[in-house]
């Protein structure tokens, strides 16, 4: 319990960032490092039972399904990181208070600092791989905010850092999804414990490296180091908390975290040490290159973590608990060294290293603070950061045959190289002539942060024995084996002293020579940076993304309809390669009157295909449509035949109405466009026929279709087994459907504004008039069919709805021939006239009815469920289910998408395109469009 | 068989017009595809078995399979609303199949939006 109240005592920190700030400025960080402090305070509370070897856990349900928990645990390696975040964030939190200027976004750097650290502590505490991935993830985010903050000119390095970093996000969540499919569960804790399994199994490679991956990104590794000194364009305390001492610790603590089922490995260990130490090298040599303080320390830790890198690579418990106690050392000493910089930049304005000297003569305190940091840095004892170098040395030498030296000289090297550039600090604070008399030590409130850690590099250096425990149960934990750690500061005369020495000599031969040395690395290292490789992949993948793009960005069809078409086509390739032998045909298929059909239909197709009279192709279209109607009919499906001639006549309608404004004839195709369209149509043909023949007809009637035949009657009380499948049975199904139609009939609403009658200026509105006008004598003649038929129609559309659940008819053919009495009734009218049936209404209507319905089925057992009952009046009695008033809603939206059509086809005029295209209007335009607006709003109701 | 034929004169028919410029040929296209799907569906229901699945009158064990009536009755209402929509934005958008309707719109403009995010 204690975990998730220090979780969420860190996590009040981003909250109140904002309202602190508001009242105490700059000064808000001393209440909220506080608290960091406390929730420090409840993690140490239960230190001592981790020391003993106990865990501490909590955990809450959240997504019982995938059995994803909110597990939090304590033990010895979550101890370690927990203290560094919390600790080294109280200093931060601190230091802000006094670094920040005082107009700055207070509220804003707070908040994220305190989200980050949240996620940062959350994720070391984590003991489930889900909860652990979205917090490493979180942690990315911060950073970006966090970097990205600094105006525009951190916008790009934030992004680059984004990417980079997200990436391993990523490749975090494809590892952990590979455990889980190894061992069946996301706690982390019983995945570690079956560490065997995962190591065993096809998949282990695999985890291994998106492993290696996440903590590469995160951790700068090369030849991802790039994005960290790219990421120094954030504030000072930012790169100290982030960039120096947690967030980059992120990958460092995956690899730790997962090291059970790989330590010892030989590809882990290959790869982990020689990417490792090649990073340290080149960071140390980078570093030595720079002149600005906050760049040198970036490369600096770059070169750090490659250090820790290759100390997780060797694995073993030496090696580990080298890894672990110079996570800490580092941590220390990079902290306090950024927050000096700060100082300094502060201060004196520069952080050119060349322009420090005689530093000591005008700010003691803070050159000699920077000293220890610096010594810790260099590994000299009695620094902590010398007994961190010297176990390192042992853990290297550990490794098998000649590779111990090996590893160990080129760890030399960097060491020496780092050496090197700490003295170059070191020499900048306290060499030199007084440069800068008018400078001055600043207030103990703005050292303190800095001096805390900076001291303690020296007296955990003095007393090292003391972090024994510490760092024995981390090790403990990590790789589950007992093991004690010897940490001591003088281990006698053995290799490892003789290597530091060694680094020793070296370092100092390379700072007395700085002046040829620096000469020889005042030049660009290498003839690309990394930032220069990163643009140009980025940019090579925009241009891949426009390649892939190119074929649809085109305002023709066809572009995009080829697509599905060819692959239906691939299918069906697959499908001639894959399915096996078929079945035997159960029953004989075809009868010979099909065939009439079908001949009847490809002469109706042919003639659609290639007449290029619009009016022509439309009354061939009717003629398709009634003739698959006549095919439903043989088939057996009277609803299906009755809506399909229904709909038919309906879409003849609509399409005369929209005809009438375009041109007789469709223009001519150009043959590079028959041609191919020809042979597409040919080759999708022949596969859906042959599908049809190979997969169909195949097997007896299916168990649903025996069930709702058999049954359909005593459980819906219906005998029209197709209307009850559509209202009793998959009610779900057709409200659905329903909710298609209304769309699409409010999309016609939408697209379509009802001309006014007076706008003359509208270039298309002579048009319809003229056609009006001849056609007056035709309109005479329907005008009085439709007052003899209309009220027909309409009995008979009521009658189809009544009679639905028994015999043919239902919601939709009832509504279809209900729509057809609305265009009889509104098309003699000609164009302008309003329509008295409103669509809204009746679609709105429609949905209404058919939920209420749908939810008297939740008062028996669910949603749509029907309810039967006899409905007696007098001596009138009547079955009746609910499903008819579900019908009835079915029925309101079907007359609806009609109403909509009729009317808007027959005099809307398009609005969304021709706005949609135009620029953004400027201010007097909007200003002049008001007036008309408002009219449309009423036109439009 | 002869559900097989009639698909594929649909489907030849329909994705012809589909690939056709001028949006009212490419919504008889549609139309003409709707046909074929719901020939498809019947005939996965089995076309051997005829009689209307009307239990008054008709006995179960030579009824057809109702369950494919079902889903190709809500498609065609379906293909009719979709093809009323595409009927209305081809109605409306001018000569939707005059030469330059079919100009692109320019690439180097597309792009420069697709990389300056």
């Amino acid at each position: 319990m204690a975990l998730a109240i220090a979780l969420l005592v860190l996590a009040s920190t981003a909250v109140l960032a904002h309202p602190l700030s508001n009242r105490l400025g700059r000064d808000a960080g001393y209440p909220l490092g506080a608290l960091f402090l406390v929730s420090l305070g409840l993690i140490a509370f239960d230190a001592p039972t981790v020391l003993d070897g106990g865990a501490v856990e909590f955990e809450r349900q959240w997504i019982p399904a995938l059995d994803v928990a909110f597990r939090l645990h304590l033990d010895g390696l979550s101890l370690l990181f927990a203290i560094l975040v919390l600790g080294v964030g109280a200093l931060i939190m601190s230091y802000c208070a006094r670094y920040l200027s005082v107009e700055y976004d207070h509220g804003r750097l707070y908040l994220l600092l305190g989200a980050f650290a949240t996620a940062m502590l959350g994720l070391v505490l984590a003991a489930d791989m889900v909860l652990l991935f979205v917090f490493f993830e979180l942690t990315t985010l911060a950073s970006f905010f966090l970097i990205g903050g600094q105006g525009l000119g951190s916008a790009k390095p934030a992004t680059r850092a984004f990417v980079i970093t997200a990436t391993g996000g990523l490749s975090l969540l494809a590892a952990v999804a590979l455990i889980v499919s190894v061992v069946g569960t996301t706690d982390l804790t019983e995945a570690l414990e079956r560490s065997e399994e995962i190591a065993a199994s096809p998949q282990g490679p695999w985890i291994a490296g998106l492993l290696i991956l996440a903590a590469f990104t995160k951790s700068a590794q090369l030849p991802f180091h790039f994005w960290l000194p790219d990421a120094m364009v954030a504030l000072t305390p930012v790169s100290a908390y982030l960039h120096a001492a947690t967030l980059v610790k992120a990958g460092i603590y995956v690899l730790l975290r997962f090291s059970p089922p790989f330590a010892g490995m030989p590809g882990w260990t290959i790869v982990l040490v020689s990417v490792g130490l090649a990073t340290s090298l080149v960071g140390a040599v980078f570093a030595l290159q720079q002149h600005d303080l906050k760049a040198l320390l970036a490369y600096s830790t770059v070169s750090q973590l490659g250090w820790i890198v290759a100390l997780i690579g060797v694995g073993t418990t030496a090696a580990l608990a080298v890894a672990a106690l110079h996570t800490f050392a580092h941590a220390l000493f990079k902290a306090t060294l950024f927050m000096l910089v700060g100082i300094i930049d502060r201060e004196a304005g520069s952080r050119d290293i060349r322009e420090l000297q005689g530093l000591y003569k005008v700010m003691p305190v803070t050159a000699t603070l920077t000293a220890l940091a610096a010594l810790s840095m260099a590994g000299m004892p009695p620094f902590l950061g010398f007994v961190s170098k010297e176990e390192a040395y042992s853990a290297f030498l550990e490794l098998p045959g000649p590779w111990g030296w090996v590893v160990a000289g080129i760890a030399v090297v960097s060491a020496a190289v780092t050496f090197a550039y700490s003295f170059r600090i070191l020499h900048g604070a306290f060499g030199g002539g007084k440069a800068q008399a008018s400078l001055y030590e600043p207030h103990w409130s703005f050292l303190l942060p800095a001096a805390v850690p900076a001291v303690a590099g020296l007296v955990f250096g003095l007393a090292v024995g003391s972090l024994n425990p510490l760092v024995s149960r981390t090790v403990q934990d990590t790789l589950m084996v007992e093991t004690d750690a010897d940490l001591a500061l003088w281990h006698g005369f053995e290799p490892a002293l003789y290597l530091s020495m060694v680094t020793i000599a070296l370092g100092v031969t390379l700072f007395l020579l700085r002046a040829p040395v620096g000469r020889a690395l005042d030049r660009p290292l290498l003839p690309f940076t990394g930032v220069q490789v990163y643009e140009a992949s980025y940019a090579g993948v925009q241009r891949l993304g426009d390649l892939v793009g190119r074929s649809t960005r085109s305002g023709a069809l066809a572009p995009h309809l080829v697509w599905p078409v060819l692959s239906v086509g691939a299918l069906a390739v697959v499908g001639v390669l894959f399915v096996g032998e078929l079945p035997v045909p159960v029953a004989p298929l075809t009868r010979t009157g099909d065939w009439l059909v079908v001949a009847l239909v490809a002469v109706g197709v042919l003639g659609t295909v290639v007449t290029r009279n619009r009016l022509g192709a439309v009354s061939m279209l009717g003629v398709v449509g009634f003739l698959v109607a006549v095919w439903f009919l043989i088939s057996g499906g009277v609803d299906l035949a009755l809506t399909q001639t229904l709909v038919e006549v309906l879409t003849v309608v609509v399409a005369v109405l929209v005809l009438r404004r375009l041109p007789r004839r469709f223009a001519p195709a150009p043959r590079r466009r028959v041609v191919p369209a020809a042979a597409l149509a040919v080759g999708a043909g022949l596969a859906a026929g042959l599908a049809v023949l190979a997969l169909t007809g195949r097997r007896e009637p299916s168990p649903a279709s025996e069930v709702l035949l058999n049954q359909g009657e005593e459980l819906t009380g219906g005998t029209n087994v197709v209307n009850t499948i559509l209202v009793d049975f998959r009610g779900l199904d057709t409200f659905g459907e329903i909710l298609v139609l209304a769309v699409a009939a409010i999309g016609l609403l939408a697209l379509l504004r009802r001309d006014a009658p007076a706008d003359a200026s509208s270039p298309d509105a002579t048009a319809p008039d003229a056609v009006a006008d001849t056609a007056a004598g035709d309109r005479t003649i329907l005008a009085v069919a439709s007052r003899v038929l209309v009220p027909v129609i309409v009995v008979i559309s009521v009658l189809l709805l009544w009679r639905g659940h028994n015999e043919p008819g239902g919601g939709f053919i009832a509504a279809l021939v209900g729509g057809l009495g609305v265009a009889l009734v509104q098309i003699p009218r000609g164009a302008g006239a309003r329509s008295r049936l409103k669509a809204v209404p009746l679609l709105s209507a429609g949905i209404t009815i058919a939920v209420l319905a749908g939810l008297l089925g939740l008062l028996r057992d669910s949603f749509l469920q029907p309810l039967k009952g006899d409905l007696v009046i007098g001596s009138f009695s009547q079955s009746f289910t609910t499903s008819l008033i579900f019908d009835i809603g079915v029925y309101l939206v079907v007359v609806g998408l009609v109403v909509a059509a009729v009317d808007r086809l027959a005099n809307g005029r398009v609005v969304a395109a021709a706005e949609a295209t135009q620029v953004p209007p400027s201010a007097a335009d909007l200003a002049s469009m008001e007036e008309p607006t408002g009219e449309r709003a009423v036109v439009r109701r | 068989m002869s559900a097989a034929v009639l698909v594929a004169v649909l489907v030849a028919g329909g994705v012809y017009l589909l690939l056709q410029r001028g949006l009212v040929r490419v919504t008889f296209g549609f139309v003409l595809l709707g046909h074929a799907a719901n020939v498809l569906l019947l005939a996965a229901g089995g076309m051997s078995r005829r009689e209307p699945p009307l239990l008054s009158t008709t006995d179960p064990a030579v009824a057809a399979d109702p369950l494919p009536q079902a889903f190709a009755l809500t498609a065609i209402v379906i293909t009719f609303g979709v093809s009323v929509y595409l009927l209305a934005v081809a109605g409306n958008g001018g000569d939707d199949d005059a030469a330059d309707a079919e100009a692109d719109p320019s690439p180097a403009r597309m792009t420069e939006q697709g990389v300056e995010l």
